[in-house]
């Protein structure tokens, strides 16, 4: 009987719980979110700095984070994401410099927690024998819960996972109480004006090991979020299933939610296609689909970089950054890449071909904004090259770690060949979940590869030098329009005119350049690409030589005591530009690339504070950099 | 008074968070092995029957006929003779992965509820109070600044400028900084200046432009108009930040408290080799 008892008072406890987490905060925190808004309007019209985060960040929730060792839950993100010192989950001490503004903890929906549960589990009640076996293996010890994970992530591509992690209802209940406790914590932290956490989740679509994985993030609060279950890729094979999901989402809950592409480097040419997923050629219909529930790409993380590629691009010297090894193949190294997928696979190619399928349809697809984020697996977003915590738990900072084959399958990925990870830059006007939502909604966003420089365009048809003696920003918004944005109609004759801005990380490295990327499409619809220098440091003596190629800016890093110093370079970089071969015919975008000068990568700090021993074909320095959101042109504007 | 109110007047009640999470524990876990591992009579009872049976159905997505449920109580019958015997023989002690296992499962007894718990204010507030220099308020500057970039020449041609009233937003590198932050914190100047900024700002005189002050961007003009000194705050305006510590901090509690209640029954003598 007291059994009986007290199985019974179970659902009563849980009741009791429920019921106390309501009440006025959510009343308060929207009060509190109007309040920091209002106050932000006030001091101006526009937004005067950016918001840095991280919109990509797994934790011990995440299946194949947990399998590798990650224990620091979504609680550990947020304190650390806030500035917090937390210990790593192989006992390190880890504390960021900087605070970041926002975080969203982007665990994977599929299979939320599962790994977490497998291991945690009475051993009696793991009946399927894959599971009792994993189970077993985690607990012999790392090598064995690296292993399981490894079986884990192949079972989940080929779809060879135990029937109990692919019954979509057994999933949605076990899913439901992780991302509902989750939400308690993640509400906890978001603090309007000060830190915005926001509610979202990966959907980890890779069909045969193309990475098609998606960030989704939603706008609203706690209670919009726990009226739903992050959607899962067993579920949805498509990613037109995840707009479904999303549209389903915003009518019941009357909230907005985005998604964000990323690892397209990593889709063996799937993600940025000219066709429909179905194969079809893509209608206005579907274009339209994708641009409005994907306004944001994510360009760059630590599995490398997706803004192009030498084969792509080959006039462009700055090309090959954060290739190495991510070039060779799919997500899963099942399937090699061939140069035929690069077209797919990257961000400056699909914006080209955005305007091709704009042309033909009259509507662009690929019309989106670039962030940067880490997608890092330890829940701790470290992008700075001197302070990388790894990708996983497997690879937190250690001798041996730039030396480990990371490859899922095949041979071909070694541990240095990740970077350190980006972050996201937002022009938004608050640091509030409506204000950062509705900048990226607005594509006004930029990605770094880690530093975090400050960087500004805005695109017009009158904007001369004597802007830049003037309040320049107001002019930029109030006769042009920022990143993200469609230049406005032309009023007269002319090329279009751009006001561009950069200044230097406060504690980071110099800028060697300031280059605009342009796209275009010719009148037989064929695509092309030019890269200008418009303005960079030491001018006086740095002159484009016969080629047209700007000299480099040099080098100061000292890789003996991982260091460089800021003797060469700028600080702040600022011009107004003009297209010098605009055609006006001729649909067209223009990015901004921002370059630091030569630093230390995180592999040579390993070497000098753990004497890691690394290979002669290991990077060593890199330029890092930021990437703007385009500004595009149509003659039919 | 409404059920909500009523339920959070309740879980103020620290009786009640030990008679419920008790309860849970016990329902969670005390009803799978109510017998004593040394007896020597094995009772399978109902409840158990009816669990391996739905373990089954997970497994088979179908439920087992009377054949299959005899074989599975043959097999669990199997699997409790050979656990007790393993046990009397001392197996598990010798087995490193089963005794990960089960500090494992203690570990996520212990922690399991420690989110579920929500603090008084005079927990809170004692909280508060252990630590007050971490809630403290920080100083907040107001001030105006021109960028100069990275070299400092003209500065003194510029601070006559700007004393003489000339737009600070019209001077210098201008556009690519705030020109103004108001009341803002050394965490929030930092983010835009670099670290040291606000300290070199913040012992300028008040009301008159100076400087140059160098920062992580290069070099500045400054005017520094208000400074609001730190102050010590209510719980009320700082309480979420304070019941996040608190929470972050019940947890790993909730963990050393289990432990040690159960090291405090056991005395340890540790014999290093050599000594």
């Amino acid at each position: 009987m007291a059994t009986k008892g007290a199985i019974a008072a179970l659902p009563l406890l849980a009741l009791v719980l429920t019921l106390a987490g309501c009440g006025d905060k959510a009343a308060d925190k929207a009060k509190a979110e109007a309040e920091v808004t209002a106050k932000a309007e006030a001091a101006s019209p526009y937004p005067l700095k950016p918001l840095w985060g991280d919109t990509h960040l797994h934790t011990a929730n995440s299946s194949d984070a947990f399998a590798l060792g990650a224990r620091l839950g979504p609680e550990d993100a947020l304190r650390f994401a806030r500035g917090e010192a937390v210990t790593s989950s192989t006992g390190i001490k880890a504390q960021l410099e900087r605070p970041l503004d926002f975080l969203v903890v982007s665990d994977h929906s599929d299979g939320l927690g599962a790994i977490k549960a497998i291991y945690d589990a009475p051993r009696l009640m793991l009946r399927d024998p894959t599971l009792r076996r994993w189970h077993d293996m985690m607990h012999e010890g790392p090598a064995g819960m690296q292993k399981a994970a490894g079986e884990l992530i192949t079972g989940f591509a080929n779809k060879t996972l135990p029937a109990s992690m692919m019954d979509p209802s057994k999933n949605a209940e076990r899913t439901k109480t992780i991302w509902t406790d989750q939400n308690a914590i993640v509400e906890r932290y978001n603090e309007p004006g000060k830190f915005t956490s926001f509610f979202g989740f990966e959907y980890t679509l890779m069909p045969d090991g193309n990475n098609l994985h998606r960030i989704v993030i939603m706008r609203d609060g706690k209670a919009q979020a726990d009226k739903v279950v992050p959607f899962s890729s067993t579920v949805g094979t498509s990613v037109d299933q995840l707009w479904d999901y999303m549209d389903t989402y915003e009518k019941t809950t009357g909230g907005q939610i985005l998604a964000i592409p990323h690892n397209s480097n990593v889709s063996n040419g799937l993600m940025f296609q000219l066709t429909q997923t179905d194969g079809k050629p893509m209608t206005a219909a579907y274009a339209a689909r994708r641009a409005a529930h994907e306004p944001v790409v994510e360009i760059t993380q630590i599995k490398g970089d997706s803004e192009t590629h030498p084969f792509l691009s080959p006039n462009d010297e700055f090309a090959g950054f954060g290739q190495a090894g991510w070039e060779l193949g799919n997500l899963s190294m099942t399937q090699l890449s061939t140069p035929s997928m690069y077209t797919g696979n990257y961000v400056r190619a699909a914006l080209q071909h955005g305007l091709e399928i704009e042309a033909k349809t009259g509507v662009n697809p690929y019309k989106f904004g670039v962030i940067g984020s880490t997608d890092s697996h330890t829940a701790l977003s470290t992008a700075d090259e001197n302070n990388f915590f790894g990708k996983h738990a497997g690879v937190e900072p250690s001798a041996t770690r730039a030396m480990l084959p990371q490859s899922l399958g095949k041979a071909g990925r070694v541990g240095w060949q990740y970077l350190a990870g980006g972050y996201a830059a937002v022009w938004a006007k608050a640091n509030t979940r409506a204000e950062i939502f509705d900048a990226m909604k607005r594509r006004e966003v930029y990605a770094s590869t880690g530093p975090r420089m400050t960087v500004r365009l805005f695109g017009g048809w009158d904007f001369a030098p004597a802007d830049l003696q003037g309040d320049w920003v107001k002019a930029g918004y109030a006769r042009g329009v920022p990143m993200g944005g469609d230049l406005k109609p032309a009023g007269k004759a002319g090329a279009p005119t751009f006001i561009v801005s950069a200044l230097k990380d406060p504690i980071g490295a110099n800028l060697d350049r300031v280059q605009i990327v342009k796209g275009w499409i010719d009148a037989k619809g064929a695509t092309h690409e030019q890269v200008y220098d418009v303005v960079w440091s030491t001018p006086a003596t740095r002159k484009p030589g016969a080629n047209g190629k700007l000299p480099p800016v040099g080098d100061t890093v000292d890789l003996k005591t991982a260091t460089y110093t800021n003797s060469i370079g700028a600080p702040t970089l600022q011009t107004v530009w003009t297209d010098p071969a605009f055609d006006p015919a001729q649909k067209a975008f223009y990015y901004v690339r921002v370059l630091e000068i030569p630093t230390p990568r995180w592999v040579a700090y390993d070497i000098v504070r753990y004497k890691a021993k690394v290979g002669p074909e290991v990077q060593l320095k890199s330029q890092e950099r930021a990437y703007s959101a385009p500004i595009w042109y149509d003659p039919k504007a | 008074m409404t059920i909500a109110d009523r339920a959070r007047g309740w879980l103020r009640e620290p009786l009640l968070h030990f008679a419920l999470i008790g309860l849970a524990i016990f329902a969670l876990y005390g009803w799978r092995n109510p017998v004593d591992d040394d007896s020597r009579t094995i009772t399978v009872t109902a409840p158990r029957v009816e669990a391996l049976a739905a373990n089954w159905a997970e497994a088979w997505q179908r439920p087992p006929t009377p054949a299959e449920i005899d074989a599975l109580i043959r097999d669990d019958i199997k699997d409790e003779i050979y656990y007790r015997e393993a046990v009397r023989l001392g197996l598990a002690r010798d087995d490193d992965v089963v005794r990960k296992r089960m500090r494992n499962s203690m570990e996520f007894i212990a922690t399991s509820q420690a989110e579920a718990r929500a603090p008084t204010d005079a927990e809170l507030q004692a909280w508060m109070d252990k630590d007050p220099a971490r809630y403290r308020l920080p100083a907040l500057l107001s001030f105006d600044q021109v960028y100069l970039g990275g070299a400092r020449d003209g500065a003194a041609a510029l601070t006559a400028k700007l004393r003489a009233g000339a737009d600070p937003a019209m001077l210098g590198e201008h556009g690519t900084l705030p020109t103004s932050m108001d009341g803002a914190d050394a965490e929030a100047i930092g983010s835009s200046f670099g670290d040291g900024f606000a300290d070199a700002v913040a012992v300028l005189p008040v009301g008159q432009w100076s400087g140059p002050v160098e920062s992580g961007l290069g070099w500045h003009l400054v005017r520094l108009r208000k400074v609001t000194p730190g102050q010590t705050p209510t719980l009320a305006m700082v309480r979420q930040r304070v019941e996040n510590d608190w929470r972050a901090d019940n947890r790993r509690r909730a963990e050393a408290a289990a432990y040690q209640a159960l090291l405090d029954g056991y005395k340890i003598k540790i014999e290093k080799p050599g000594s």
